[in-house]
């Protein structure tokens, strides 16, 4: 395989341990880590319906000068080829665009403000306008290293779960870990689950694949949390309903991701995951 | 129910699928009026601010306003904004041309708060690229919201534009040219329609609102066939001072960033210096509309020696408004370098030959703006129709067609790239439509590569890789490692002739002891600009692509022409 995802690299402590994670998360599914050293305080991301500005943090700049070698460190000490990315070009001089060709985008919960400050709390408007744009997948990782042994997918029924299902079991052949199906029942009965992943035609790998498939009911949304292993990574889709159910009910993802510490790998509305 | 729904879905479909030139005239119908309502807001609030500060313009500490201002501009620009300074105009054109006009929608009002913030505090710049800026923002965030395709946005962001300049300058024609000649840069049977109907849109919201708005007041002109050789000599001056403008700006522009000052104390130091200048130069404040009013009606009372300080002296300001950190347009500032240069011309004329018979200072100053106008955007027909417009000057369209050839031929002809293409062009990239490399830059190296590749391993035997020979059409067969699966090099059918002519070698030498390393690859982060550069370098038709060591297909010069060739139809055709 030949995926390569996108770290956007900050120099510090916690960086370390978002790094950590990109390069773990490489390394088990195979895949390619590439940096890159923000030398601005803003670069762009053009999607394919929408310029994104991502304006970085303070910290994201911090010690410029020791910024590459102490990412080829961390590359070292997990046995990954050092990659780095160079923007070519610029919208404005001090306004890099990022490439959007990568498999998988690699951000903390909010890369504007202080993580220090946010903790769990929320998503940054940044991160939720990426993985609401972005064409892969958005690896959101958990605030130290925390190396996971297992795969949980969040299939709810729509179409942007099925992406994330089907991201799951890619994630699960890639790295042999097993995995796990964690659905909440709330409107309609286990069949019409087990319909659904047989019409997209994704049943017999789900079959080979899956170590269990967990059927909750709809008031057991905090016990379904709760049994996700802590050291699982949690693959589930985002932002799937539109933008008024979304405003009215809130993005459950947005719930998941305030509520627990896993590692999330979010598959947003216009990823296309194919098996 | 089920009808109703089935009804409309059918409407629109056949009304803006089908052919969507009525979805994007009602799109840039409401572009324009939006776009327009930007401008109208950014000339009200400059006029009130100016009004308001003039009192102030008296006392000694006044050459700190337009600090104070850029200040300001720059500080918004840079902390809250978070947006570079300058006029926007080069990132219109980017956008236009390598991302589907795509734009943020932060940019369709930042930059009229900085500079109403520059200009309104006697900063030397013009309100229209801000504008420019605002209304191209607009249109195309209303396409993102529309969830129209790359080619829809980009002429929504052309009715954008159009909107924009034809409301600032009342003038619909100005706004259509000035788009499609400058922002677009190609002329669409599809493009044109929306984009005229958005300038009236635009245009017609300015006169709703400031009914009584007339940039420059009419002035009747006696123009005859004496004045075109003048008018040609004119037009020469004007072309070294647009490209005298054009370096000066530039210049002080590196200088500004070279310097170790924060963008915050540059733009201090740049609007301090025009505070200074004005206390002795008053012309290099603001836009400076009414002193080309007073040059156009002939009432404008400088002596020959001070207009010509005053022309320098305000290319000086507006490079250190612009180039220092504040935020504006060169528009204004053109047409009033213009309306200077047109007065010296015709005072310089009579005074060389006093029976010379010539229009009057009012119609050199129309020349001269239209010569500088045309010289620093090497955009004719912008300079033509704006100037035509904003002050009705019909009878003087003759020489102005004259002046405006020549002035930007000749600009040209010294420097090749415009004020607002030269960033572009020496970033490499300015992509105009129909050339090689917007087309190289709207294909991508994925769609282009053949990957059904027999690859081989670098410890195959000779005769083994001969039978591989014998049922394959390839001429290039890339080498790979046993262990690791990493790309080793490459086998070129050409350069093994002699062992293939000498059975004897069959069982005696390996593919890794032939295969040639030296081969250049190309991977995935290329453009096809680059690839084609390395293929000529090696003189090759066809190179791997190679990423993480890892080989991923072959791309050849066949494919790209073929691809090269489709795209160049598309982008070509009568849509």
């Amino acid at each position: 395989m030949n995926y390569k995802l996108l770290h956007i690299f900050r120099n510090t402590p916690f960086g370390r341990e978002t790094f950590f994670q990109s390069l773990y998360f490489c390394k088990t599914i195979d895949a390619y880590p590439v940096v890159y050293i923000p030398k601005n305080d803003k670069f762009l991301m053009y999607f394919s319906n929408d310029a994104v500005q991502i304006d970085l943090d303070h910290s994201y700049l911090t010690s410029p000068a020791t910024a590459k070698s102490h990412a080829e460190d961390l590359f070292n000490e997990m046995d990954v080829k050092p990659m780095f990315y160079e923007p070519k070009n610029f919208t404005a001089s001090s306004l890099p665009d990022i490439s959007t060709n990568f498999d998988y985008l690699c951000s903390p919960r909010s890369v504007s403000d202080l993580s220090s400050k946010i903790g769990l709390g929320h998503i940054g408007p940044k991160v939720r306008r990426i993985i609401k744009q972005a064409t892969f997948p958005i690896l959101i990782t958990s605030p130290v290293f925390k190396p996971w042994k297992s795969i949980s997918v969040f299939f709810g029924g729509s179409k942007n779960a099925l992406n994330a299902l089907k991201l799951g079991l890619k994630i699960a052949m890639s790295s042999g870990l097993p995995l796990d199906i964690y659905t909440l029942l709330e409107r309609k009965d286990e069949t019409y689950y087990r319909d659904l992943i047989k019409e997209d035609g994704v049943e017999e790998p789900v079959s080979q694949l899956t170590k269990q498939w967990h059927f909750y009911k709809k008031s057991e949304f905090d016990t379904m949390l709760y049994d996700v292993p802590h050291n699982s990574l949690i693959v589930l889709g985002a932002y799937g309903h539109g933008i008024i159910k979304d405003i009215l009910l809130g993005s459950k993802m947005e719930k998941i991701q305030s509520t627990v510490t896993n590692n999330l790998l979010i598959t947003g509305p216009y990823c296309a995951i194919s098996l | 129910m089920s009808i109703i729904k089935n009804w409309y879905k059918n409407v629109y479909h056949k009304l803006f699928h089908l052919d969507d030139r009525l979805l994007l005239i009602i799109a840039g119908i409401c572009v324009g009026i939006c776009s327009g309502l930007a401008a109208v807001a950014l000339r009200l609030s400059l006029e009130v601010v100016l009004e308001w500060l003039h009192p102030f313009r008296h006392y000694w500490w006044a050459f700190l306003l337009p600090a104070i201002g850029a200040l300001l501009s720059s500080l918004y620009l840079e902390k809250i904004a978070r947006e570079g300074a300058g006029h926007g105009v080069p990132e219109v054109i980017y956008a236009v041309s390598r991302y589907g006009g795509l734009l943020r929608f932060r940019s369709s009002y930042s930059r009229l708060i900085s500079s109403f913030l520059t200009i309104g505090s006697g900063g030397s710049a013009g309100p229209e690229a801000p504008v420019v800026m605002s209304g191209s923002s607009i249109g195309s965030s209303i396409a993102k919201f529309l969830g129209l395709n790359d080619r829809q946005r980009i002429t929504l962001v052309g009715c954008g534009t159009a909107g924009a300049i034809a409301s600032i300058f009342n003038a619909p024609i100005a706004g259509l040219v000035f788009s499609i000649e400058v922002i677009l840069g190609e002329w669409k049977f599809v493009n044109i329609i929306p984009i005229a109907i958005a300038a009236v849109a635009g245009a017609e919201v300015s006169q709703a609102i400031i009914p009584e708005q007339i940039l420059f007041n009419h002035q009747p002109f006696q123009v005859g066939a004496s004045d075109i050789l003048p008018s040609i000599c004119l037009a020469m001056v004007t072309a070294m001072i647009s490209v005298l403008f054009t370096k000066i700006l530039r210049q002080t522009a590196k200088i500004a960033k070279k310097s170790f000052f924060p963008l915050w104390v540059r733009a201090v130091i740049g609007g301090s210096t025009v505070g200074i200048m004005a206390i002795f130069i008053p012309v290099v404040l603001g836009e400076g509309y009414h002193f080309i009013q007073s040059m156009i009606s002939g009432t404008f009372s400088m002596s020959i020696f001070f207009i010509f300080v005053a022309i320098f002296g305000k290319i000086f300001a507006t490079a250190m408004t612009l180039g220092w950190g504040g935020s504006g347009g060169i528009f204004a500032p053109c047409l009033l370098i213009g309306s200077l240069t047109g007065i010296v011309f015709h005072k310089a004329l009579f005074s060389l030959f006093p029976s010379i018979e010539c229009a009057s200072e009012g119609a050199y100053a129309l020349l001269g703006m239209t010569g500088l106008i045309s010289g620093v955007m090497q955009a004719p027909l912008t300079g033509i129709f704006l100037i035509v417009e904003i002050t009705s000057g019909y009878e003087t369209i003759l020489p102005l067609i004259v002046v405006s050839s020549i002035s930007s031929t000749m600009s040209h002809y010294i420097d090749p790239a415009s004020f607002y293409f030269k960033e572009l062009i020496e970033r490499g990239q300015f992509l105009r439509p129909g050339t090689d490399a917007r087309i190289l830059a709207d294909l991508n190296i994925r769609e282009l590569i053949e990957t059904s590749y027999i690859k081989v391993s670098e410890n195959m035997v000779f005769r083994k890789f001969i039978e591989i020979l014998k049922t394959s059409q390839q001429n290039f067969y890339p080498v790979i490692a046993d262990e690791t699966g990493e790309y080793k090099g490459v086998i070129q059918i050409s350069t093994i002739r002699k062992y293939a002519l000498d059975p004897g070698m069959y069982d005696m030498i390996f593919l890794n002891q032939i295969m040639d390393t030296e081969v250049m690859t190309a991977s995935l982060e290329n453009d096809l600009q680059e690839v084609l550069d390395i293929m000529d370098i090696d003189n090759v038709d066809s190179i791997p692509v190679v990423e993480n060591d890892k080989f991923i297909g072959m791309i050849s010069k066949t494919m790209i022409l073929d691809l090269y060739r489709r795209e160049l139809i598309m982008q070509t055709s009568v849509q």
